[in-house]
């Protein structure tokens, strides 16, 4: 079980590794698949007892007109079938309808009450109320109706009508998805996760603003405890690359990008900035040879690594035993980063602190 | 190192007694809460003390502590691992954290009048929440998403004659009165303390004109969800002790009478059980008798042979509200079990017969609650009661339910299993790796069980709230995790060099410090995403909860403990030869 000390000769080859890594990661990052959480979209899981055979189950899917991905995964418990279907554009339509409808309705029951009372604002509620008709129309037309053949009396008539429209697009979606499911699958249960185009932009706007967050906090707590800039450069610069190497990881391994692998690539910060402290710390603190130093910490570390891929490759295997989307994309991007540590610690920011501390010395 | 005298010792046992104690009596999820405060306790008792044992004792009293709890209390599992249903409800629009809170509350009201405790409400983002039961009954299911989709109807009654119906009221125009209103309200006398203005169509305006026509100074008898097709009963004692003392018990059944007779038919009618005529029978066959679940067995047997459908209420609901108006006559002004939730009494002004649009409700607080602040607090609510009555007892946004997800209980306890088999191989397969690492079953065994007592803490505490599948993958993450400070002290202080035990175990802390608060500061936005951005991450909060607990066990427990253990170690070693680093 002895390592070879890596920083013996020129240690400054080493780079290329990492480099290496960093170059075929960015290649992969841009296929990245988005999961429902960041697309918008609907995502149907069931599970089954028997074998259900993807391709031939999306085709029938689509020709009862469901734009379907289907993906079968074999599982303990039997079979485990996911089939995805993008947003509806009637229920996007629907939800965007619904958004005008309530910011138009205040001003015209006021409107309406108003008109009532003196008769001089009655062209302006009817003005007002056009608009509102207008958008409500557009709703009507989502389930094939017209306002004008609904005898709608008033804005309360109208405002309850419009409700019940949005009802029928929303189970009319429901229906479009149910049905065509119900008829080629038997099922034992079924989980439906929909995530509408504004959750999505707001899952985006709330994981960009924690990221954002996580870093600047990271960053600041390395320089307070290190005081120092090359050490602090250098541990940061290990924890981006790896952050990245596990971004190029998923993107290779088509992990879908998830609150979940969010998550996941948080706490890789964290786990990154262990190792890339542990080394640095030991090669500031440390008397003697930075190299034996630096040796020293990566035996440490890649100890520190070992238990971490046991405790990750465990959930890995449990992932694709149980398919729990949550455990497959939180372990995988885990492992990936991982690997990606072992690279980013040893090689880069290993290197940099050599060169640092050795620069030092002369 | 003798645990009979040492006050140290006792301190920590007393503490332990006494959280113990605590975490039985209260049970999940408070003993959670005092789980967590024990960690912080103890830590810092075993950060400020120096002694080994002392610390080693604290680390020891924890874990029976969250023994205890696991014991105690049944864990808490989310849906994936028990089985059972979800039903995604969806708002109608995005709201702020505070409309989301109430919204919430609200549901979980609704819910809980169904007696069912089990059932979990969380916000997802900020439009939507899950209704999570542990439970796939059909029936359940079905009872559950009636109460969230109903609709209540508001009446306002005058005189036996419906003077406004929620569905000509202008639902966005009601509102609360700012003071300046409520000022310009008093006219010469006291102002309201609090008021509700709301607007109607035109065929609410004419109804209420109608109604109300020459009725100056009669209670308006505002009814949500006014039954149809009832009768109500009262046994005598139960009756008397909810009226005022002037009063009798016919004068009380005249004051119901008054509030739910309908000129168009439909009167609920009230009796006394004592004095029920044989003529008193059921209208139809489905004509309900509301009755308190404490009335006496024999009545509802003679209700039941009398033809009606026996509901049986909470005493709390069939106990009537009354006071005298001006006039002395007695007038009932809520009985929830007949929908009557509060009744002002009409203005002159309205009582003329001409329509109108714009209506105000005011009331005063009673002169009972003194402090301002409780009177302010009091008029806040009435106005939120008087707004939800008017709205027909709606949630604060109009929702839709979407399709529920079922979770097989076989599914969720074998999902639980495999799980807890990962935990436990990925414990072996870390001490495996750990052992051949030092070859030295004295470093070895002590990294292995402080990692188990960290795994015990950390499920007990967890499993005190939820633990769902984010937070399972958090415990296996900490464990992995959780062995790093000790691989750190044990690396640093097998080494030989210069360096005196003191410098390498301040080195060793210096490096684990830093690595922990890294950690937990690079989760902690997540744990925070609500404050950061208004949306709760449901999903993945689990995973950041079990990560930082993980590390914060780890700096206040395992430092403390395994150094202790290490320095005993090593006071040994100084007798026996040292093992070497590899």
């Amino acid at each position: 079980m002895e390592l070879p000390n890596i920083y013996k000769g020129n240690y400054k080859m080493l780079v290329i590794f990492p480099i290496i890594l960093l170059a075929v990661a960015i290649y992969f990052i841009p296929s990245i698949k988005m999961g429902v959480d960041f697309q918008g979209g609907t995502l149907i899981t069931l599970s089954t007892k028997e074998s259900v055979g993807a391709e031939d189950l999306q085709a029938k899917l689509r020709a009862e007109g469901m734009e379907a991905t289907v993906r079968v995964f074999s599982t303990t418990m039997g079979y485990r079938v996911e089939i995805e279907v993008p947003q509806s554009k009637s229920l996007v339509q629907a939800e965007e309808l619904k958004g005008q409808f309530n910011t138009l309705l205040p001003v015209v029951s006021n409107l309406e009450v108003n008109a009532y009372q003196n008769a001089s604002m009655n062209s302006e509620y009817q003005e007002k109320k056009a608009g509102l008709d207008a958008v409500a129309g557009s709703m009507f037309a989502l389930i094939n109706k017209s306002l004008a053949s609904m005898n709608i009396t008033g804005t309360n008539d109208l405002q309850k009508r419009f409700a019940d429209a949005y009802s029928e697009v929303y189970s009319d979606y429901e229906r479009s998805i149910s049905e065509p499911i119900n008829k080629h699958v038997s099922y034992n249960s079924m989980s439906v996760q929909t995530v509408s185009p504004v959750l999505s932009a707001r899952f985006i706007d709330s994981i960009l603003k924690i990221a954002v967050w996580a870093a600047v906090l990271s960053m600041i707590l390395v320089f307070v405890f290190f005081r120092s800039v090359v050490p602090s450069i250098a541990v940061l610069a290990g924890a981006a690359c790896d952050v990245v190497i596990a971004m190029g990881g998923m993107g290779l391994f088509g992990i879908e990008f998830t609150l979940a692998s969010f998550a996941a690539l948080l706490m890789l910060v964290g786990f990154s900035l262990d190792t890339d402290i542990l080394l640095t710390t030991r090669m500031l603190k440390r008397k003697g040879d930075p190299r034996e130093n630096a040796y020293d910490a990566m035996k440490t570390g890649l100890t520190m690594s070992g238990a971490a891929i046991v405790a990750f490759g465990a959930l890995f295997i449990l992932s694709i035993f149980t398919h729990i989307p949550t455990y497959y994309e939180i372990s995988a991007v885990a492992l990936c980063g991982l690997f990606g540590d072992t690279f980013a610690t040893w090689c880069i920011n290993g290197v940099l602190m050599l060169h640092h501390m050795e620069g030092k010395k002369k | 190192m003798n645990f009979y005298t040492d006050r140290k010792f006792h301190v920590l046992l007393a503490l332990f007694i006494l959280l113990a104690a605590g975490v039985v009596a209260y049970g999940t999820p408070l003993s959670g809460v005092i789980i967590i405060s024990a960690v912080i306790l103890f830590g810092s008792l075993s950060l400020i003390w120096k002694e080994p044992h002392i610390k080693l004792a604290a680390l020891v009293f924890l874990v029976l502590l969250s023994l205890t709890n696991v014991f105690a209390n049944p864990m808490r599992f989310g849906i994936d691992f028990v089985g059972g249903t979800r039903i995604p409800v969806t708002l109608d629009h995005s709201v702020d954290s505070a409309t989301m809170d109430e919204f919430v509350q609200t549901i979980k009201g609704r819910i809980s009048v169904l007696g069912l405790s089990e059932v979990k409400v969380r916000a997802i983002g900020d439009n939507q929440v899950y209704v999570e039961l542990p439970s796939n009954d059909e029936a359940t299911i079905a009872s559950i998403e009636r109460s969230l989709s109903q609709q209540g109807v508001y009446e306002g009654i005058v005189d036996g004659k419906v003077a406004v119906s929620g569905d000509r009221i202008f639902r966005t125009t009601i509102r609360a009165m700012g003071s300046s209103e409520l000022a310009s309200m008093s006219g010469g006398g006291a102002m309201p303390d609090w008021g509700v203005a709301f607007s109607v169509d035109r065929a609410g305006a004419e109804q209420f004109a109608a109604a109300a026509k020459g009725k100056a100074n009669y209670p308006i008898y505002m009814f949500l969800d006014r039954p149809t097709d009832a009768a109500i009963f009262f046994e005598r004692e139960s009756l008397r002790t909810a009226i005022p003392a002037d009063s009798s018990d016919k004068e009380a059944i005249r004051a119901m009478q008054n509030a739910f007779k309908m000129v168009a038919g439909n009167t609920i009618e009230a009796y006394v059980l004592e004095n029920l005529s044989d003529n008193v029978t059921a209208l139809t066959n489905k004509t309900r008798a509301l009755v308190s679940q404490n009335a006496s067995q024999s009545y509802k047997d003679l209700l039941k042979q009398r033809g009606f459908a026996v509901v049986e209420l909470p005493e709390a609901k069939m106990a009537p509200t009354m006071h005298r108006d001006i006039g002395g006559v007695l007038v009932l002004e809520r009985l929830e079990a007949a929908g009557l939730l509060t009744a002002p009494s009409l203005s002159g002004s309205l009582a003329t017969g001409i329509p109108n649009y714009n209506y105000v409700i005011t009331g005063s607080v009673g002169n009972n609650t003194t402090s301002s602040a409780a009177r302010a607090a009091e008029a806040v609510q009435r106005v939120k009661d008087i707004e939800s009555i008017l709205k027909g007892g709606a949630l604060p946004v109009q929702i839709s339910l979407g399709s529920r997800t079922t979770v097989p209980a076989s599914l969720g306890s074998e999902f639980l299993k495999l799980s807890m088999i990962t935990i436990a191989s990925s414990l072996i397969v870390i001490s495996i790796i750990i052992g051949l690492r030092y070859r030295n079953i004295r470093a070895t065994l002590p990294i292995v069980l402080i990692s188990l007592a960290e795994f015990t803490i950390l499920l007990s505490i967890l499993g005190s709230f939820t633990i769902d599948l984010a937070a399972m993958a958090g415990i296996i993450a900490a464990i992995g995790v959780g062995v790093d400070a000790q691989i750190v002290i044990t690396d640093e202080l097998l080494k030989k060099d210069k360096h005196t035990q003191q410098e390498k175990m301040a080195l060793a802390f210096g490096i684990i410090k830093t690595n922990i608060v890294v950690a937990i500061f690079s989760m902690v936005p997540l744990l925070f995403s609500r404050m950061l951005s208004g949306l709760l991450l449901v999903e993945v909060i689990g995973f950041s909860e079990s990560t930082i607990l993980g590390a914060i066990l780890g700096y206040l427990l395992t430092r403390p403990a395994y150094a202790a253990i290490v320095e005993m170690v090593l006071e040994g070693e100084k007798k026996a030869p040292v093992p070497a680093s590899s």
